[in-house]
């Protein structure tokens, strides 16, 4: 394992690997996805008819829990001329409403009431019941009054249901308690499939007098009055709407047993009974399955739209790290090159300064010449050594930025004095042409520049023929900028190469930097010159010359 | 330097001392010069010491207080300001009225319980107590004066039939009770001359009201005069001078109630004493033992006094001048006219009770009639007058709270109950209440008010949800336009009819008001109506031609019920009710504080199953006013 944990892998297994399992991941979500589309949009279909119901019964619910209480309100004093408003009203904003018949119904302990229905001395008689309709067709609510003491059956029904259970209540009731909401129900509603009777709720105080007429302790003779109004519903009216028509194709009103005879395999059916007085009626829904379908495809496609999405990202993210990952190995060969190159630059000078070293060992005397030649072999090759080093620390701190920039006047003209005169001692076979064309100084840090100068020098020395050793600087200055040309009439750069040469460690492959060079010259003038604000580019022509151009801003 | 740097330690300590007290002071009681927010209790507590009464020789002063969480009967020598002497021991029931029977007994009730009641009689030296008449499930009514007399006095029970008051006179030496006279059913009130003969009696079925009327107790009464309810005719006592005179007020024939002497052989009146032009007389300044008006009193913008006997207004001349800057009143005197109980009161101040000996001019403090209030800075209570849309002037009070000046205070609207009544000037704890909580309070005697005249009372018939309500919104608007409150917070608040207005503002007025409060008030007028048992037909005509007639009328009375209108509601409303009250019922405030709960409308809802149409119980009331309080900060602030 140790063995196999620093040699290079081979990835293509592991790449292929990962591409197969992200597509079989990504068809696997789709399905399973799509699969619990169709489960979800099933159990909608089972559940959301809860919602319509709701829904559709909202006006019954209004009717039931407002509209009917609101006799109450009354006090019993309710009369036909009084109720036909009401009435009206009921009937025209709830046509689920047919028919309501009002009972004006008075409680008395007179004993010359010969009809009605009387517990002991108490007597609850109608004094006169009144029927409203739905308008017919010449819009007018139709009503019908009966002050007859004899009562059809069908009316005598409703009426004796409620009084028997009002006289029951009476006769049970605690009057120094309040009502109990039960009681009210039971009491006070009469709620069958198809109709509901209502009966106002008297105060306490009424309900304690007509606990004395029932039992003849009240001492004068006094008729109270209270109203019942039993209303009849018809189901088949509810106006339906379909709340959530997405899911179901048809709703209807039908009756509780009703059963569909479409044998249709393809059909959906569910329903939901209708509560109180509606039933015995149900809602009945129904949806085809390919009706289904467009609205499990509808829901179905932002889903499908996410996880191609999520799976784009992952596609995309894997692409990156694949690129970063080449990128660092690029990196990586290049230091690697490096570390060959440096090494050889480093063996170079270090093999000659221990050849000198072996021969001055072993030689058992040495001339004045040969002291003189081994002196200038080591300090050369010291030197070498140095300039080398110091490169390197340079380039370091500069890219760490560690160094400061200390800006100052500099005067070009002078400037380049120094620099020309410093370059002759150094190099006396080259002849360098310096024309300055600014006047005014320039606010830079004078080493820094030195040093750009003294890298492009050595450059122009280092890659021109040994005749041919010529270099022109010319600078020159604008209202914003000023511009410096090193131009020589050296070997020239491949334009291939041209990209290239500002790199760290490149190096053109040539006989003229076969010492001493590690390819980090240009990239630390081109540091530099950023550092500084300004811009360096270069022109070239093989074989004839290279032109180096920096550009540095005025402020 | 030394001695001066001396005394200047000395004044710092001095000052930081100083201070202290103050600060002291501020934490337990109201400086004078401070307002603060003054606990609810301190306004709606009941006072410690209550009822003082000066016994016939004016040698002593009996008053109730508590002893074992019971009111319980104390006497206190006259003219001494301790020493008191607690002479009856009752621990399970309190003592609910009493009165010196003679020099050294009183006569007394105790709280009823499982409308049980007694009377009792204590000696104040010996405190023995007798039983003057045994235990019986009654209700009694006094009837003027109260004052044993032949070793008699008169009562009313209602023993025969729970619906009506017969007229006994009960025997202090034989324990006994004998039936004076019986109660056709219909007098609604009797009066005893100055020998405490039963000779008057006011006979009413509403519609008709008659004074009925014998020359002893031999003879059977007979109608003298009766006239519609819309007049009146409210006798006052008989006159000491000639024995078939009786003093009245009387509107018969004019607008205002005048102070009249009627003869009632011939059911003439016989002398117009005084009236005033613009309001009615009140009852008061009658002395039942002499049989003569001392002086007639009336309420302007405040209670007035138009004195008729020169011995009375030196007495309250001097009074006055002993408690300068007050409105006084005579409580109680002694048969000699020279000890007297004497209250004291302002806008702003609770005021006390005092004992007064003119012969010696002495004032003696009995009891402060709210202690926690006292020296607490108060707001003023200013009479104001407006005009309605139709031109009819409106009089009224404003209560901006202290330190309102400059800035725009938010008001809330009171009307009264009644709608019959009317608000009067004087120290009224539930206004003081909201304005120590910085509320301007606005008070308005609307048309239907009672004081200004048959006209103006009756032009507030079948105008409950109509005129009556124009009249409040009109002052409100004249409020707004003086420019001192602040249009955007305007609540409104009342009891009973104030709080039917409440709910009608809401309903029907929500742009103006912010929020609405109602105590009790009458949510439907239907169920209102209820409350008078079918069999008083009389009435039941009375009530229907005052407010509307649910059978011919429905949509009337359903028009300015406001438990039909719940859907125009849409500001905040408070309701407080009891669970016994008859005037509107559980199920219906509850139904309709469910349907802004619906409508989630912001809603307080306070039901006290117990309770009857006002909360009696001591924490029942204050925890009423601290939600009240709480509600109107919340929304008016």
């Amino acid at each position: 394992m140790t063995h196999r944990r620093n040699t290079y892998r081979v990835t293509y297994v592991l790449v292929s690997a990962f591409i197969v399992v992200g597509i079989a991941s990504f068809v696997l979500a789709i399905i399973l996805a799509r699969d619990l589309t169709v489960t979800y949009v099933e159990n909608e279909f089972a559940s959301r008819k809860v919602e319509v119901l709701e829904y559709n019964i909202g006006p019954f619910n209004d009717f039931f829990q407002n509209r009917i209480p609101e006799i109450s309100f009354y006090q019993g004093y309710l009369d036909s001329a009084g109720v036909a408003s009401y009435a009206d009203s009921v009937l025209q904003t709830y046509p689920f409403v047919e028919r309501i018949v009002f009972y004006d119904v008075a409680l008395s302990n007179s004993e010359s009431v010969d009809y009605g229905f009387s517990a002991n001395n108490l007597v609850v008689y109608p004094k006169g019941i009144y029927q409203f309709s739905q308008p017919n067709q010449t819009g007018q609510p139709s009503s019908t009054a009966n002050h007859s003491g004899q009562l059809p059956l069908s009316l005598s029904d409703d009426f004796n249901n409620m009084a028997v259970k009002f006289a029951a209540f009476i006769e049970r009731v605690d009057t120094t308690k309040a009502l109990r909401d039960e009681d009210i129900f039971k009491v006070f509603y009469a709620v069958t499939p198809g109709k509901i009777s209502y009966m106002n709720i008297p105060r306490r105080d009424d309900l304690k007098a007509y606990k004395e007429l029932m039992y003849g302790k009240h001492l004068h003779d006094a008729v109270y009055e209270q109203d019942i109004f039993t209303y009849f519903i018809n189901p088949n009216k509810l106006s339906l709407n379909n709340t959530v028509p997405e899911l179901y194709q048809h709703i209807q009103i039908q009756p509780l047993v009703y059963e569909s005879i479409d044998t249709d395999p393809d059909l959906l059916t569910t329903e939901t009974p209708l509560p109180g007085a509606l039933a015995d009626y149900k809602i009945y829904f129904s949806s085809s399955r390919s009706f289904l379908l467009t609205e499990i495809n509808r829901r179905f496609l932002p889903v499908l739209a996410g996880v191609v999405a999520i799976y784009l990202l992952l596609a995309i993210i894997a692409y990156l790290i694949y690129r970063n990952l080449y990128v660092n190995e690029r990196m990586f060969k290049l230091q690697y090159d490096f570390i060959n190159n440096l090494t050889h630059e480093f063996k170079t000078p270090v093999s000659v300064i221990k050849i000198a070293g072996n021969n001055i060992k072993s030689a058992k005397q040495l001339s004045d010449k040969e002291r003189v030649h081994y002196g200038k072999i080591l300090d050369e090759e010291a030197d070498k050594l140095n300039n080398l080093m110091n490169t390197l620390l340079s380039f370091t701190q500069i890219e760490n930025k560690s160094i400061k920039i200390k800006r100052e006047e500099v005067d070009l003209h002078e400037f380049c004095d120094k620099v020309l005169a410093a370059s002759k001692i150094k190099y006396g076979d080259l002849i360098i042409q310096c024309q300055v064309d600014a006047n005014r100084a320039l606010y830079i840090d004078p080493v820094l520049l030195g040093s750009i100068f003294q890298n492009l020098i050595d450059n122009a020395y280092k890659y021109s023929k040994p005749d041919n050793k010529v270099l022109d600087i010319y600078i020159t200055q604008t209202k914003k900028q000023v511009t410096m040309r090193f131009a020589d009439k050296g070997i020239g750069i491949a334009k291939k190469e041209l990209a290239h040469i500002f790199k760290k460690f490149y190096r053109v492959q040539n006989q003229y930097n076969q010492q001493g060079s590690v390819g980090l010259g240009l990239a630390f003038c081109k540091e530099l010159v950023n550092f500084m604000g300004g811009e360096i580019r270069v022109e070239s022509e093989l074989d004839k010359g290279t032109t180096f151009i920096i550009v540095f801003p005025v402020d | 330097m030394k001695e001066w740097r001396g005394n200047t330690v000395n004044m710092v300590r001095r000052i930081v001392l100083l201070f202290g007290v103050v600060f002291m002071a501020c934490l337990t009681r109201c400086d004078n010069h401070k307002t603060r927010i003054i606990p609810v209790e301190d306004f709606f507590s009941e006072p410690e010491k209550t009822n003082f009464k000066i016994s016939p020789n004016g040698k002593y002063i009996a008053y109730l207080s508590t002893y074992a969480g019971q009111k319980n009967i104390f006497v206190l020598e006259a003219g001494k300001e301790s020493g008191e002497q607690r002479i009856t021991s009752e621990t399970e029931l309190g003592i609910q009225s009493y009165f010196w029977a003679n020099d050294s007994e009183l006569i007394f009730t105790k709280d009823r319980k499982n409308d049980s009641l007694q009377v009792f009689a204590v000696n104040r030296a010996t405190l023995a107590v007798r039983h003057l008449m045994p235990a019986a499930s009654v209700k009694l009514r006094w009837i003027p004066p109260s004052k044993v007399i032949n070793n008699g006095f008169l009562i009313s029970l209602n023993e025969r039939d729970s619906s009506v008051f017969d007229v006994y006179r009960l025997r202090t030496d034989a324990c006994k009770k004998e039936l004076v006279a019986k109660n056709p059913g219909n007098i609604i009130k009797w009066f005893a001359d100055l020998d405490g003969q039963l000779r008057l009696a006011l006979a009413s079925d509403s519609v008709k009201e008659t004074v009925l009327y014998r020359d002893s107790e031999k003879e059977a009464f007979r109608p003298v005069m009766s006239n519609s309810f819309r007049n009146s005719i409210l006798p006052i006592g008989f006159s000491g001078e000639n024995r078939s005179h009786v003093f009245a007020l009387s509107n018969i024939n004019r607008d205002k109630l005048a102070l009249v002497e009627i003869d009632m052989n011939t059911g003439k009146e016989v002398r117009m004493i005084y009236s005033h032009p613009d309001v009615d007389m009140d009852n008061g300044g009658y002395s039942s033992d002499r049989g003569e008006m001392s002086y007639a009193t009336y309420a302007t913008w405040k209670q007035q006094r138009h004195f008729l006997n020169k011995q009375t207004e030196r007495v309250y001349r001097a009074i006055s001048e002993k408690l300068n800057g007050y409105e006084v009143s005579i409580l109680d005197r002694d048969t000699a006219r020279t000890r007297f109980i004497v209250r004291s009161y302002t806008d702003k101040d609770p005021g006390a009770t005092y004992y007064y000996d003119i012969t010696a001019d002495q004032l003696i403090k009995l009891a402060d009639n709210s202690p926690a209030l006292k020296d607490c800075l108060l707001a003023e209570m200013t009479p104001i007058t407006y005009r309605s849309r139709d031109g009819r002037q409106i009089q009224g009070y404003l209560t901006m709270p202290v330190k309102s000046k400059g800035k725009k205070t938010p008001v809330i609207v009171y009307p009264h109950n009644g709608p019959s009544g009317r608000n009067q000037w004087g120290f009224n704890p539930e206004v003081q209440f909201f304005a120590n909580r910085g509320f301007a309070v606005f008070q308005m005697n609307f048309r239907g008010s009672t004081g200004y005249g048959k006209e103006f009372w009756s032009a507030g018939f079948k105008e409950w949800g109509g005129k009556i309500q124009d009249d409040i919104t009109d002052g409100v608007r004249w409020l707004i336009e003086e420019g001192v409150v602040d249009s955007s917070r305007i609540g409104i608040y009342g009891a009973g009819f104030g709080g039917y207005a409440a709910l009608h503002g809401a309903c029907f007025n929500s742009d103006l008001y912010a929020c609405a409060a109602s105590y009790s008030g009458f949510a439907n007028l239907f169920t209102y109506l209820k409350e008078i048992p079918p069999h008083l037909k009389p009435y039941l005509q009375m009530y229907y031609e005052i407010i509307g007639n649910p059978e011919s009328e429905p949509d009337l009375i359903k028009a300015m019920s406001p438990v039909f209108h719940t859907d125009n509601i849409n500001i905040p409303v408070f309701i407080a009710q009891g669970g016994k009250d008859s005037w509107s019922t559980v199920n219906e405030t509850n139904q309709f504080v469910q349907k802004l709960k619906k409508r989630k409308i912001p809603i307080t809802y306070i039901l006290r199953e117990e309770e009857g149409r006002y909360f009696r119980d001591e924490e029942n009331r204050i925890l009423f006013y601290r939600e009240l309080g709480a509600f109107f900060d919340k929304y008016l602030k």
